[in-house]
């Protein structure tokens, strides 16, 4: 029977990052299972987009720690051959008159209270830092310089092999099958490769944190949502230098960044297709919903009016009725923390997040309150929701 | 010269496919799907031809229910001139019925060359190619990885048994291509629209082919076995021994 400090499910970004911690704050016997591979789940899917921008102030904090972390990531390490790949480019935010623009300014000025450097631009200004869009309908522009995108699967890899370094053992291809439980506390997991024991289990599974309602009872309020993301080839470059932007004028809301040479990176930022069951395949994208896109984005980039389909993907997010993770101790399942819910913006929280939950696993004050992430929330009805409506920006 | 290219619909190639519970075949539902990528480097290649004044037309034709539509539209997007969607109806519409759907159709369109992908990613059979050159009675070269339109006729490079062949052949003939003859060109965003107003000619396949008694029956599907696990040895003693066991060592 193998005993660990704590037992980690699932080795995403998240997992990796709650793995690394733990070590680091000092569990000794750290095991990470996971059913796959490191990164294969959701992570890989993510469009690395990293800001502190966001309508719901709690996250502001979380991102803040975490693009520190982001921003040295081999330093964080202490390993100098890490990179998170990170494209310091700036994060551009626009709004144009209407039901947006009071959101934009009321999280603008949040962010500002919470000491991140962010800049009002006007048109000109905004044309010169992203010269191939148009602004002329921007009634309030946002410009964050501490921001950009990174690479989900360099990140969570990166974790993990810092984790590593630090004694934790992590075991790919098995599946947790069942959480074991005795006298109402967990002991360890049951999984397709044989039991092993921990007073802490720590679960990171993102949609497939449907397994902890199974298994525990409690009610997992998730559903898989499938998001189409497109690579247009334009015909001029949206270069490393260019920020990120995010459209809160266009109808999808939506997230654009390059993508390298003249492609730019871009997907809506609204409500996506909910599966039936959890399933990170990549589903289908028809040509009237590429059209759709494409027509948006030539609105807003005149000249990628005529850009090409240079490939498409889905991602699969794992969102809550907030938009917003849970984050914590399941109070009824004691020995069980989780997190998961982060509905599309889980990656640009990953080092916060992976902190604060190894620092309550380990019975530790967190640096960031759980409190407003409680899974209680969803029965008291204190709900996290974004002053955006549903989508990710939250 | 008539283009015809015969196009299929088939999971896209990042997806990892799924056999159904009852082992009866693949589950697609929700899945990606994609032109098959030989089918669309033939696309390419024909309306390369097109586009340097060495065809008049090009032809795309998908056999399939009405979600096949997707990747005609994608090929006149493309650049394709004119697609068909032969409608299988009831019929289960294997190879042999398709070839000589097809070969009907080629006759009436008075069609001078058929570039095919040389196999579909998602049976990798191969089939369609050399059964339409045969029923035809028309020469063939499969695994083209190079073509230039001359003299009235065709020269290519194909993969051979003993390395790299050339051929010259004379029109019509039909072709099977490899990944390799070109690159498909991103379709833009405005030829996406185009496509999407683009008439599709609908053809019932049972009007074309006589026979359509299925040839072919799935007795079964199953996923491959897993790849087993590697082993490590204790040095080079222990590697030609296990080396020696080898089948190829005649053991």
């Amino acid at each position: 029977m193998q005993s660990y400090d704590a037992i980690v499910i699932g080795a995403g970004v998240i997992g990796s990052s709650v793995a690394y911690h733990l070590a680091r704050l000092g569990a000794a016997r750290v095991l990470v299972l996971d059913r796959l591979q490191i990164g294969s789940g959701t992570s890989t899917q993510s469009s690395g987009i990293l800001r502190t921008h966001y309508s719901v102030i709690e996250n502001v904090e979380l991102a803040k720690r975490s693009w520190s972390v982001f921003n040295d990531f081999a330093g964080y390490l202490g390993d100098e051959e890490a990179s998170a790949g990170l494209v310091k480019c700036g994060y551009l935010i626009c709004a144009p008159e209407g039901p947006k623009l009071d959101p934009l300014r009321t999280a603008l000025a949040g962010q500002e209270r919470m000491g991140v450097e962010v800049r009002l631009l006007d048109q000109a200004a905004a044309r010169e830092l992203l010269p191939i869009a148009r602004f002329d309908d921007a009634a309030l522009i946002g410009y964050e310089p501490e921001a950009g995108f990174a690479d989900a699967y360099l990140v969570a890899t990166g974790f993990a092999r810092a984790a590593r370094r630090l004694g934790v053992k992590i075991m790919e291809g098995v599946n947790v099958e069942r959480l074991l439980v005795e006298n109402g506390r967990v002991v360890g997991v049951e999984t397709s490769q044989g039991s092993f024991h921990s007073q802490t289990v720590i679960s990171t599974q993102n949609i497939w944190a449907g397994d902890i309602e199974r298994w525990t009872g409690v009610p997992t309020p998730v559903k898989a949502e499938r998001h189409a993301v497109l690579a247009l080839e334009g015909p001029e470059a949206y270069s490393f230098k260019m920020p990120v932007f995010k459209d809160l004028g266009s109808p999808g809301m939506l997230y654009c960044r390059s993508y390298g040479g003249n492609q730019m990176l871009v997907s809506e930022g609204t409500v996506g297709e909910t599966l039936a069951l959890p399933d990170n395949e990549q589903g289908d994208i028809s040509m009237d919903y590429v059209v759709e896109v494409g027509g948006q984005v030539a609105e807003r980039f005149p000249s990628f009016g005529e850009a090409g389909l240079a490939s498409s993907w889905t991602g699969v997010y794992d969102v809550t009725p907030d938009w917003n993770p849970v984050l914590g101790r399941l109070p009824d399942v004691p020995g069980l923390v989780v997190g998961y819910g982060f509905s599309g913006h889980g990656f640009k929280l990953s080092p916060g997040v992976g902190l604060v939950l190894a620092q309550e696993a380990l019975g530790l004050p967190t640096e960031v309150s759980l409190a407003p992430y409680a899974h209680e929330r969803f029965r008291s009805g204190q709900l996290l929701t974004g002053r955006y409506g549903l989508g990710a920006v939250s | 010269m008539h283009v015809l290219v015969p196009v299929k619909r088939v999971v896209d190639y990042n997806v990892r496919v799924r056999v159904r519970s009852d082992g009866s075949g693949v589950d697609t539902a929700g899945l990606k799907m994609s032109i098959n990528p030989f089918d669309e480097v033939a696309v390419e290649q024909a309306v390369r031809l097109r586009q340097a004044g060495q065809a008049s037309r090009v032809t795309v034709v998908a056999c399939g229910a009405a979600v096949a539509q997707d990747v005609l539209r994608t090929a006149l997007a493309m650049g394709a001139d004119a697609a068909i969607l032969l409608d299988p109806g009831s019929a289960e519409g294997d190879t042999p019925a398709l070839a000589e759907a097809l070969s009907r159709l080629v006759q009436r369109e008075g069609v001078d060359l058929v570039l095919c992908g040389k196999q579909a990613i998602d049976d990798d059979l191969g089939d369609l190619a050399p059964m339409l050159a045969a029923l035809l009675d028309w020469p063939q070269a499969m695994s083209v990885n190079r073509l230039e339109a001359v003299d009235g006729g065709l020269r290519v490079h194909c993969d051979g048994d003993l390395g790299l062949e050339q051929w010259r052949l004379p029109l019509p003939t039909v072709l099977g291509v490899d990944l390799r003859l070109c690159d498909p060109r991103a379709v833009s965003l405005p030829n996406m629209m185009k496509a999407k107003k683009a008439p599709i000619t609908t053809l019932a396949l049972d009007g074309l082919a006589s026979d359509q008694a299925a040839r072919f029956s799935v007795i079964r599907c199953t996923t491959p076995p897993a790849r087993a696990a590697g082993v490590r040895l204790d040095g080079t003693a222990q590697l030609l021994e296990r080396l020696r066991g080898l089948p190829a060592f005649g053991a």
